[in-house]
């Protein structure tokens, strides 16, 4: 029986913050993350989280279960403003941000599949996810920088939703890494990039600072 | 007034979501913009405030139920606010306002995030002169006063139930006390529990999630394919004779040979030739996907609905593997059983409607594959042999593609080739 956590990852600090805000973290070790409504029975192979001793958390955002690992880097923000707009416009938004961050270092074109997803062609790179209220709209997303899909294949089970252009591919078969697909720079240089760009969102909004 | 709150789009242009936590309950006062429920699509979890100060009449749903988008989710009470006012304030909600944009929407809608969508028009009704009873109130449609005996507006009362809702089998069609106690209500809002709802003309059952991913699919298809079939007959008397020559060798090998596994070698064989066929179109990325493997989908009309599990690397079957996994799939089909693992990766897809019978069609490609092979029926006809008229046995066949990919060209030239194999099956083993 997997003990299912409250979650306690450091972005949820930011759930706290009364003005926009960002961070970047990479996991410190290995996670399962459950999505709102996700149950353990049904989104994850049990015996192997149990035999790898596997935290397994669940969060108060939509979307399917994930697993989050130090070849990961997560991006989460709280946006504050009153005049906020469409959770579609602020993945797009964040999408546009972050994939032109990689661009920069990278050869291969990017584009936003489903709702959310950063793709290189048909193999997802990055999966996001949003909780809102009507004073705040609190985003994350994970970007899979270098971590094996077998490794989402051997702990998630095929989730019970996805997007028309997975057409029921496995994890290892639908998801791929930036560094498999030829990203050279390490994650820390990744992590600046996209914290550079994040930062031109200023603009637009309040202003959005890294806490961390 | 009694003012029907619909599940608004929060946002990411879905069409439902799930109920995970109800802020609210019946009888509760609630006042603009308090979380009345926690609602989850795909990619988001949202409070949904209250777009109105009343008080809680009805929730539509329970937890884990799902919601339809622009279906009503909360009814409220509005206090003080009474016949022709309310009217008046339901015109005055929904008339357009010159210049108003989105954002007004946002802020009418207690400043959510997002297109909060407002009760429809016909949703806010004004009470009756005899105040806000609930049996005043209909949603969605005109309100009528149901004419009832006394006692039966009593019972109904005491039952909780809308009398409104009622039929009467009285005189002009009053209710009476045997139609109250025969009532069974049906069930508000839209979740996936509804049961099957007999209606004098027309019986309404829910949507399985098989229909639902067929006409999703098929949308998609014919939204995102520019379809066009080609139509052959070809005349099989040689491929007659051998499936006749070895059926009962596959049979004791428990194997039953159908004309199918010949028309899915012919099918690969001709797909080796014409790789558009055989490929999918990536226009976000601006690019073609040549597909280097041979899976050939199924369809399998099943009681449920139509399924199309894949025979995977088919090119490096034989004619008796792809015949024993047509029928592993078939059963597994029919039973129900079929994994995702069956069904995923397909290529280019055959529909046999020939063995239910039909010789023609026009199959809806299986997006984004690029084409589909529909097959007929056999059917004995005279055909011209070496200049004379003979009987022949003619298969039809009806090839639909994706024409943004495969030209009419290409489309009649896989066709010839897969007619070339039917009508000479020995050629299938000569490659």
């Amino acid at each position: 029986m997997v003990e299912v956590l409250e979650y306690n990852l450091p972005d949820v600090q930011l759930m706290h913050q009364e003005t926009n805000n960002f961070l970047l973290w990479i996991p410190d070790k290995t996670y399962i993350v459950l999505g709102a409504s996700n149950k353990p029975d049904n989104s994850i192979v049990e015996s192997l989280v149990v035999r790898d001793n596997i935290s397994v958390l669940k969060r108060r955002t939509g979307g399917q279960t994930v697993m989050l690992t130090p070849k990961n880097l997560i991006i989460s923000a709280i946006i504050t403003d009153e005049n906020v707009v469409k959770p579609k416009d602020v993945f797009n938004k964040f999408n546009d941000l972050i994939i032109k961050a990689i661009e920069q270092d990278h050869f291969v074109t990017f584009s936003t599949k489903g709702i959310s997803d950063i793709a290189i062609g048909e193999m997802k790179i990055m999966g996001s996810s949003m909780y809102r209220n009507r004073e705040k709209l609190f985003y994350h997303a994970v970007l899979n920088f270098d971590e094996s899909p077998e490794t989402f294949q051997k702990y998630l089970t095929h989730p019970s939703k996805e997007p028309d252009y997975r057409i029921g591919r496995s994890h290892a078969e639908f998801v791929t890494s930036l560094k498999e697909t030829g990203y050279v720079p390490d994650i820390h240089h990744l992590k600046e990039k996209i914290t550079e760009s994040l930062n031109s969102f200023l603009p637009n909004y309040k202003p959005i600072y890294q806490v961390v | 007034m009694r003012y029907i709150f619909n599940f608004p789009d929060i946002g990411e242009g879905l069409e439902e979501g799930t109920i995970l936590e109800w802020y609210v309950k019946k009888g509760q006062q609630v006042k603009t913009g308090d979380n009345l429920v926690q609602m989850e699509t795909d990619k988001v979890v949202a409070d949904i405030p209250s777009p109105r100060d009343g008080t809680i009449v009805a929730l539509f749903g329970e937890v884990g139920e799902i919601a339809i988008v622009g279906e009503p989710l909360v009814e409220i009470e509005i206090e003080g606010v009474h016949g022709e006012e309310a009217q008046e304030e339901a015109k005055k909600e929904f008339a357009p306002q010159p210049d108003e944009s989105e954002d007004l929407d946002d802020e009418e809608a207690a400043g959510v995030v997002g297109t909060m969508e407002t009760a429809g028009k016909s949703a806010v009704l004004a009470a009756s002169d005899e105040g806000s009873d609930k049996e005043d109130v209909k949603e969605d449609k005109p309100m009528r006063k149901a004419l009832a005996t006394p006692v039966a507006r009593a019972m109904a009362k005491d039952m909780d139930i809308d009398i409104n809702e009622v039929k009467g089998t009285g005189p002009s069609g009053r209710v009476t006390k045997a139609d109250v106690e025969n009532f069974k209500p049906a069930k508000k809002g839209t979740s996936k529990k509804q049961d099957i709802v007999k209606g004098d003309d027309v019986t309404y059952e829910p949507l399985t999630q098989i229909r639902k991913a067929i006409s999703k699919n098929m949308i998609n298809s014919k939204h995102s394919a520019a379809h066009m079939t080609v139509f052959e007959e070809v005349e099989i008397s040689e491929l007659i004779n051998v499936r006749a020559r070895y059926k009962d060798a596959f049979s004791k090998k428990d194997a039953k040979l159908t004309y199918l596994p010949f028309i899915v070698k012919a099918a690969v064989h001709a797909l080796k030739h014409y790789r558009q066929v055989n490929s999918q179109m990536d226009l976000e990325n601006d690019r073609m996907i040549f597909n280097n493997r041979y899976n050939i989908g199924i369809a399998v009309d099943t009681a449920e609905g139509l399924v199309v599990p894949v025979i995977k690397d088919a090119d490096q079957l034989s004619i008796m593997e792809i015949a024993k996994q047509i029928s592993e799939l078939a059963d597994k089909a029919n039973a129900r059983k079929l994994s995702m693992d069956d069904m995923k990766g397909g290529t280019f897809t055959i529909t046999n409607y020939g063995s239910i019978g039909g010789l023609f069609a026009t199959p809806v490609i299986n997006y984004p594959q690029a084409g589909i092979l529909g097959v007929g029926r056999i059917i004995k006809k005279p055909v011209v042999k070496n200049d004379e008229v003979v009987p022949g046995s003619v298969l039809s066949l009806s090839l639909s593609v994706d024409h943004r990919i495969v030209d009419g060209g290409e489309a009649s030239r896989f066709i010839n080739k897969v007619m070339e194999y039917l009508a000479d099956p020995i050629a299938l083993l000569m490659e």
